[in-house]
């Protein structure tokens, strides 16, 4: 043994020393549960990877034609909903049997061609076409009739335009507007860009909410929590090693996640600097770790905390940008936005990963993000030291 | 099977869960709060996109072409800036989602008859809100080129505007939306959120009440007594399954009185295929529990199958018919997908069995396999 400390350095250096100590025992303890750990794994590698193969954009949905017409054109005016946002079902023979197919969910669109659709078109006259659009999903109701709107209306005008005989030249005479669009990012608006870093901020805040709450409750609930009281650990340092061990994992993690997942497989761009992302992603575990220890604190066994965290986990991630943009959202539920750490999170993980944006655009976002990590920790901190007074 | 046995083994279960009163609201609590905070605040409509102005021309035309963005509910106009340059930073700190350019002289080229081009620069980190965007600009686009194309018809071939514009476009698209006329997406939210906090909340419960006997060591009670395996599996699941239909009932309440999403289906036939449901979801929860030993683990593992394959597997957010052959595989497997297509049939569509009895089947076929592989998993000898 070692005589006791007297020096202010040495005093420190043993604070040091039980600190590492200590997170070597949490890293142990949860290096033990396999299951968990395999659990750690499967949400860090191949949820992320699974996520990267889900599209929310309208792929291939199904129409149908009632076609009355049965002409050249009603079949051009069909053949023209096709891949990747449509395809083709089919003919119906009566509108009841369309709408027993978007009863069933067989087909998204019915397009309703009424008769004498080819003689009017020649002659000038006005026509109706019906679509009707399965809008029970309103996602996809929207895409699909907004695209459906612009084939017929693309098809409408050429053949008004052929039967005028306005050819290419002429058109180039009359004054229209040519709608040109550059997407910025990413560029092919690939959803495997999207999802996985998405899916990637999702399984950090779900550990980092996690992970600490339950090794706090846990020590309580066994009652080991009296061991860790009487040894000369102080509260601060039986919660920071929790918390250290905890981000620890979590961003050996993210760093798996990154380099085998979304650079090996999906070849995500990294713009900006991955220095800066770990920084952040720090912070944030602290913060949202802050947050975990919080509940720890109000709950005397795992089941209670595991519900606390499901109420504070699910509005988090879905309300903080991914899924619903701010500018959509209520305006009371956007001022909540603004206290959830999540938000903050998303702002920079997408500016940094896709948008190649550095400090000087997001300081803001970091400052948000520094202050709100602050107030939550320390008062996570004070919730703990006060609940052993 | 000894009905006395269940019996006295479910109101233990059920006195210790009343006793942990915060455990006991909170399971009433978690499910509500869930969905009034969804039902409110989840919106995918894509609405009040901020969006900046570089008019390099600045003339009455451009300024009239703009206003139609300004004008429509879809943009929210955040003001002018002076070169393209300038919209780099705005758009990397998500100040503005979409950015329009109009080019010097753009008056003048249409006013000569020239054409002139409009480039619109969109934000792409969100796929989904971009494709959406896209849309709105194409539409407005083509409105003010019909326009255009109506005004030139008129003048060469001299006819009214009326005409020219039907002779510029001459088929009128009618759109029918139906189940939902009105495109409110709280109604379609609403439905599925029912899969979604039923999916999340049951199981949750029940793995950790399962598992807090394991850990706590008062299991071994259990394995000493002769409470056979599947009187305790019943009975010791029958209080959460149990706190699953009372919360069916309440969530199916704020759905249809909160949200207002109409219910044109079969109560009755709602009601038991939600009860398949849940009993399937306590399912997952019960199975978890067999396989770990921690409540962290259970936790954990709880995630990993439900929270997971609830958002992304089940039409909550993600349309499975956009999926890939792989994706849709796999939302084949889990659950959640077939009780979305029956809570949105009930609700928006009014189908009822004869549409869904397909769907029904394969969720009691789930319940059926849980409920029969954690029979054959659970041991009351415990190998060391």
């Amino acid at each position: 043994m070692t005589r006791p400390p007297s020096t202010l350095n040495s005093r420190l250096d043993l604070w040091w020393s039980r600190l590492a100590a200590m997170t070597v025992k949490e890293l142990i303890q949860l290096g033990r549960d396999t299951l968990l750990l395999a659990a750690i794994v499967y949400l860090f590698i191949f949820d992320v990877y699974m996520a990267g193969n889900v599209s929310m954009q309208l792929n291939h949905a199904v129409v149908v034609t009632h076609d009355a017409d049965h002409s050249e054109s009603s079949r051009e005016l069909y053949y023209r909903f096709h891949a990747p946002y449509f395809k083709l079902g089919g003919e119906v023979l009566d509108a009841r049997e369309g709408l027993r197919l978007l009863d069933r969910g067989q087909a998204l669109m019915v397009l309703d061609v009424p008769p004498d659709f080819e003689r009017d078109l020649k002659k000038g006259k006005a026509v109706d076409v019906q679509v009707q659009v399965d809008a029970s999903n309103t996602v996809l109701g929207f895409l699909a009739s907004s695209y459906a709107a612009q084939i017929i209306g693309q098809f409408g005008s050429d053949q008004a335009l052929e039967r005028l005989g306005v050819t290419e030249r002429t058109l180039q005479n009359v004054p229209l507007i040519q709608d040109q669009h550059r997407v910025w990012y990413n560029p092919n608006q690939q959803d495997s860009w999207f999802m996985p870093i998405s899916e990637l901020l999702t399984v950090v805040t779900i550990m980092a909410l996690m992970l600490p709450a339950a090794a706090a409750v846990r020590e309580k609930e066994r009652g080991t929590i009296e061991q860790l009281l009487v040894s000369p650990l102080t509260p601060i340092q039986i919660m920071l090693t929790k918390v250290i061990a905890m981000t620890v994992v979590i961003l050996l993690g993210t760093g798996a996640s990154l380099l085998l997942v979304l650079h090996g497989i999906f070849a995500v761009p990294m713009k900006g600097s991955l220095l800066l992302f770990f920084a952040v992603t720090t912070l944030y575990t602290f913060t949202t770790a802050g947050l975990g220890l919080y509940i720890s604190t109000i709950s005397r066994n795992l089941a209670q905390a595991t519900m606390l965290v499901i109420l504070v986990l699910m509005p988090m991630l879905f309300l903080s940008g991914a899924w619903t943009p701010p500018e959509a959202m209520p305006s009371g539920l956007r001022l909540a936005m603004y206290v959830s750490p999540l938000y903050y999170f998303i702002e920079m993980g997408y500016g940094i990963l896709l948008k190649g944006a550095g400090l000087e655009v997001l300081w803001d976002s970091l400052l948000g993000l520094a202050l709100l990590g602050m107030a939550i920790f320390s008062f996570g901190v004070w919730r703990f030291e006060r609940q052993f007074k | 099977m000894n009905p006395r046995r269940i019996r006295a083994l479910a109101y233990k279960e059920w006195r210790e869960i009343l006793r942990d009163r915060l455990f006991f609201v909170l399971a009433f609590v978690v499910p509500a709060a869930l969905m009034l905070v969804f039902g409110y605040g989840l919106t995918l409509d894509v609405e009040h996109l901020p969006f900046a102005v570089v008019d390099q021309d600045k003339s009455a035309m451009s300024r009239d072409y703009l206003h139609r963005f300004m004008d429509s509910r879809y943009f929210d106009y955040q003001g002018d800036v002076a070169s393209e340059r300038d919209l780099a930073p705005l758009l990397a700190d998500s100040r503005i989602r979409l950015a329009i350019v109009i080019p010097p002289r753009f008056q003048e080229n249409l006013q000569a008859g020239r054409q002139a081009a409009v480039q619109t620069v969109i934000d792409g980190t969100f796929p989904f809100r971009t494709a959406s965007s896209k849309g709105y600009v194409t539409a407005i686009n083509a409105a003010y080129n019909r326009d255009q194309l109506a005004d030139y018809l008129s003048r060469s071939q001299g006819v009214s505007r009326e005409t020219a514009r039907t002779m510029a476009q001459p088929i009128a698209v009618q759109l029918r939306y139906l189940y939902n006329q009105e495109m409110k997406s709280v109604w379609s939210i609403g439905a599925a959120l029912m899969m979604f906090v039923l999916m999340v909340t049951p199981p949750f419960l029940t793995a950790l009440g399962v598992v807090r006997e394991k850990e706590n060591g008062s299991i071994y009670n259990i394995y000493a007594s002769t409470v056979s395996r599947g009187e305790f599996l019943i009975g010791k699941l029958t209080p959460y399954v149990g706190i699953s239909i009372t919360n069916i009932l309440i969530l199916w309440a704020l759905a249809w009185g909160l949200f207002g999403a109409p219910f044109k289906g079969h109560p009755l036939f709602f009601f038991l295929a939600s009860v398949i449901y849940v009993t399937c979801t306590t399912g997952v929860g019960l199975l978890v529990s067999l396989f770990v030993r921690t409540q962290v683990a259970a936790m954990m593992l709880t995630v990993v199958v439900t929270i997971v394959p609830s958002v992304l597997y089940s039409g909550l957010l993600v349309p499975i018919a956009s999926m890939d052959p792989a994706g849709q595989f796999e939302a084949h497997l889990f659950p959640a997908m077939y009780y979305t297509d029956i809570a949105l049939g009930s609700f928006l569509k009014g189908v009822g069995l004869e549409q869904l009895w397909g769907k029904v089947l394969a969720l009691a076929f789930y319940a059926v396999l849980l409920w029969s592989a954690s029979f054959l998993l659970f041991h009351k000898r415990p190998k060391a």
